[in-house]
């Protein structure tokens, strides 16, 4: 049980543009937390100042809290799993996950009990002396994560592991590590930039860009609370409404919904909001609600997705389930819950 | 009917460099005085002849320990170039790579007075064996650092990271992972260095000291003088090591190496 504390943490490779920002960061002893970000935003720099391989330039890692900034790789006690696995190809599976035990001069008989543990624990132990060149992705990312596993390390790092898995498996592996990671209860450190990985398997999902942390939270709460329009978009779709001051109702934007509240700009200016696109309710035309009309119908089985257009032009996405057998031209009714609305912080 | 063409021409290139070696084996076991092809009468007299010999058996003992000693010293310092070339030259890495590879590139002999200018220079002279290890772990440098650069070019760096997160230093890493998955390029270096050298004959020239010749240097002292077949039975000889050679590395050590 670890607990990791990120303070201002620093990294400028030399004469660049720091890609890694200092950034402020707590996690709990246990947690599951996402670095989540488009590709050079620090995400990946940050992993690897955990882990020891970058060097910190400024800034503090705490691991309980113990500056472990300058503690080489080697002896940070991590357990790190790679995108491509690293699994070492002229070693057996068993090879692989004795190989930590040995570094730590562990006795054999130990070293034989804790990899058949580990083995037992990743569901290879009928694998064991084969060569990861003999395994499928799915077995050898298992074999990776079992080998970062086997020394009982303090915190757990992997770094894009389920990238180069096809989807089905990718889902099957997302189940498997966060049951694993729940079940040995080991602080843990995710790298993506797959909002779905981040959303379905963290407690904590932390938003990067540009070497800066955008939004830190739970995953409900970044979905449904966006704080910028960057965040709001990298985890999911959303409508963004630029809507002007509303001159009748104070305090108020006007949207093609109708009022909405918000915490008032300067008089003239105008608001960013954001709206989710299964937020809103589409139904035939001459019911409750504001006319769209359809721009294109995109139907996957269990949802479908509409581009709307209203008359003054402007779009609008919904994502629903197959309700209505709408075709593209036709005349809609689009409502919404009012509180679904979120007013999005300016960025600069 | 294309492939049938290419497939003659090919056959037909293959027959003419290979024919000379038939050539030589079959001239070996002549019965004649003469070295001729074909042989006048079969007969394995040149080879007792060459047993007895003791001019000739000197110079392939000779051959055979600068070889395996210019290979050992090639193979330690062209791994370390490999190594260096491969993974800390970074911008250097192209002149890294056009020196490691200059002997190859320059011809023998302008190699071998340089290195002849320069051994007497520095006062070592020729009088050792000295200079001539130089000069064959200089021309065997190539076989090995282009081998090893190979095989460290398909070596993931990943390997040495993960290494490093489950408690490995730095030799420890070098030992247990790096080492055993170049090996098949140390080797590979290693077969061609040893044949190369075996093979060298400028460089062995200039710089050999007096009274020492390697096998290829004794041949052509010999055919100077001399025309008969047991030339054509030394280089058989000297071609059958070889092959064996090969064939006993890639049997031991090549079925190992491909396991993975």
């Amino acid at each position: 049980m670890t607990e990791v504390r990120l303070n201002r943490l620093t990294k400028i490779y030399s004469g660049g543009k720091p890609a890694v920002d200092s950034i402020t960061l707590d996690i709990p002893s246990g947690q599951f937390v996402s670095l989540l970000g488009p590709s050079g935003c620090g995400k990946t720099t940050t992993l690897k100042m955990l882990a020891g391989f970058e060097d910190v330039t400024s800034g503090e890692i705490a691991f309980d809290g113990e500056d472990v900034g300058r503690v080489p790789a080697e002896d940070r006690d991590i357990g790190m799993v790679f995108q491509n696995y690293a699994l070492f190809p002229h070693m057996t599976v068993q090879q692989n996950l004795a190989f930590g035990l040995e570094m730590r001069k562990v006795s054999k008989a130990e070293i034989k009990r804790r990899v058949q543990a580990t083995l037992e624990m990743v569901q290879l132990d009928h694998l064991a002396d084969r060569y990861p060149a003999q395994l499928s992705g799915g077995q050898q990312q298992r074999v990776a994560i079992g080998r970062a596993l086997t020394i009982e390390p303090r915190i757990l790092l992997l770094d894009e592991p389920l990238a180069n898995l096809d989807a089905k498996l990718r889902e099957e592996m997302r189940v498997f590590i966060r049951d694993l990671q729940k079940r040995v209860g080991i602080t843990t450190v995710y790298v993506t930039h797959d909002q779905a990985e981040a959303m379905t398997m963290s407690d904590l999902v932390v938003v990067m860009f540009d070497g800066h942390i955008a939004q830190a939270g739970a995953p409900r709460e970044i979905y449904e609370t966006p704080k910028t329009a960057k965040v709001a978009g990298f985890v999911g779709q959303v409508n963004l409404i630029e809507a002007p001051m509303d001159p009748a109702t104070p305090g108020h934007a006007a949207t093609p919904f109708g009022p909405v509240p918000v915490t008032a700009p300067g008089v003239g200016e105008t608001v960013t909001l954001a709206l989710r696109p299964e937020a809103i309710d589409i139904a035939p035309a001459g019911a409750p609600g504001t006319p769209a009309t359809i721009e294109r119908v995109q139907y996957s089985g269990a949802i479908v997705d509409y581009t709307l257009r209203f008359a003054d032009g402007t779009a609008m996405e919904v994502k629903t389930i197959p309700r209505h057998p709408f075709a593209t031209g036709d005349a809609v009714s689009l409502s919404v819950d009012l509180a679904r609305f979120r007013q999005l912080e300016r960025e600069y | 009917m294309g492939r049938n063409v290419l497939n003659i021409y090919c056959l037909a290139v293959y027959a003419f460099l290979l024919a000379p070696i038939f050539v030589v084996v079959g001239a070996s076991f002549n019965a004649g005085e003469f070295l001729t092809f074909p042989p006048q009468g079969l007969s394995l007299r040149w080879y007792f002849t060459f047993f007895e010999n003791e001019v000739f058996l000197r110079a392939i003992g000779t051959s055979l320990w600068i070889a395996a000693v210019a290979t050992f010293f090639s193979v330690i310092i062209g791994t370390m170039a490999a190594i260096h070339y491969v993974n800390f030259a970074g911008r250097y890495k192209e002149a890294v790579r056009v020196a490691a590879l200059s002997p190859l590139l320059l011809p023998e002999i302008l190699t071998a007075i340089a290195l002849l200018f320069f051994l007497y220079d520095i006062g070592i002279g020729t009088t050792t064996m000295f200079g001539l290890l130089v000069g064959h772990v200089l021309m065997t440098l190539p076989f090995v650092f282009m081998n090893v650069s190979a095989s460290l070019e398909a070596y993931d760096t990943d390997w040495s990271m993960a290494a490093r997160s489950l408690g490995a230093r730095p030799f420890t890493r070098f030992r247990r992972i790096m080492l055993p998955l170049i090996k098949p390029g140390m080797i590979g270096g290693a077969l061609f260095s040893f044949v190369i050298s075996f093979d060298i004959f400028t460089i062995s020239l200039l710089l050999k000291s007096i009274g020492t010749a390697t096998l290829p240097i004794q041949l052509f002292d010999y055919l100077k003088t001399n025309y008969t077949p047991e030339a054509a039975a030394v280089s058989t000889l000297s071609i059958v090591a070889t092959i064996t050679v090969v064939v006993i590395v890639e049997k031991v050590i090549g079925l190992k190496m491909h396991k993975f």
